[in-house]
């Protein structure tokens, strides 16, 4: 037999997990993280260091800002290799690669019009500059807002609703 | 005689494929079917799934690795 017929190769590899399944490993994992980095997970925040660490690379003082005093100081004084965040991104992408790969799903997606393109630029710098002063995406603000009774994460569910379905509408009316 | 229609939502992200699916449904005479091609796999599942409410046959077929056939036939 094949290993692709193998009922035990399609669903674990093959077939998405149910969202129990899911739900249940983040838990698990989350816990984990909380655990041994002493605060709940995160994507992000990340992402602001990443910036800072390459601005500072190209000359700039990101550590007189007033967003990298105290906790993010820190941080960027420690550097990429100490820093748990960036290891943890990482650990996404290359774990959605290898998903993708056990799947035989992988593929390079064209990327259909400029339309496509521009949505994608004005979606991403969006969701960037509201994850910051929201204090996390829906990682950080909602998953791991709820999961720490953090009334914010509940607030931050009401509002990403009200985000979702205007996005949704313009989606439709101007990007498709 | 039955035709078949072909709809290309390669490169579209969700909710893309299902909005154009749906309105392109709107249009497909009954006994006719819709054949939608698509590279993201969120598709695969909210597609089917609309259309089996709708009370079309729905069938999905992998044509390459990543790369889906979904099969509707407008039955009523």
């Amino acid at each position: 037999m094949q290993i692709k017929d193998s009922p035990y190769y399609k669903s674990f590899l093959k077939n998405p997990w149910s969202y129990v399944a899911g739900a249940v490993i983040l838990a698990i994992l989350n816990t984990a993280i909380f655990t041994i980095t002493g605060s709940p997970w995160g994507v992000t925040s990340t992402f602001a260091m990443w910036g800072a660490w390459m601005f500072k690379a190209l000359g700039g003082h990101p550590e007189t800002w007033v967003y990298f005093q105290g906790k993010s100081g820190e941080t960027l004084a420690k550097g990429i290799a100490a820093h748990t965040g960036t290891f943890m991104n990482l650990g996404i992408i290359v774990g959605a690669l290898l998903a993708s790969l056990l799947a035989s799903e992988f593929r390079i997606k064209k990327i259909k019009n400029m339309k496509q393109v521009a949505a994608a630029i004005i979606g991403g710098l969006l969701m960037g500059y509201g994850a910051r002063i929201s204090f996390g995406c829906n990682i950080g603000a909602l998953f791991s807002g709820i999961a720490s009774m953090s009334l914010h994460g509940w607030q931050y569910l009401i509002f990403i609703f009200l985000g979702a379905w205007a996005g949704s509408k313009m989606l439709v009316k101007f990007f498709m | 005689m039955a035709k078949e229609v072909r709809l290309d939502c390669l490169g579209e992200a969700c909710p893309v494929p299902l909005i154009k699916t749906q309105k392109k449904m709107a249009n497909v005479a009954v006994g006719d079917t819709l054949i939608v091609e698509v590279d993201h796999s969120c598709a695969i599942k909210n597609v089917p799934e609309w259309a089996r409410k709708e009370g079309f046959n729905c069938e999905v077929d992998e044509v390459d690795d990543g790369q889906w056939e979904i099969i509707i036939e407008k039955t009523k």
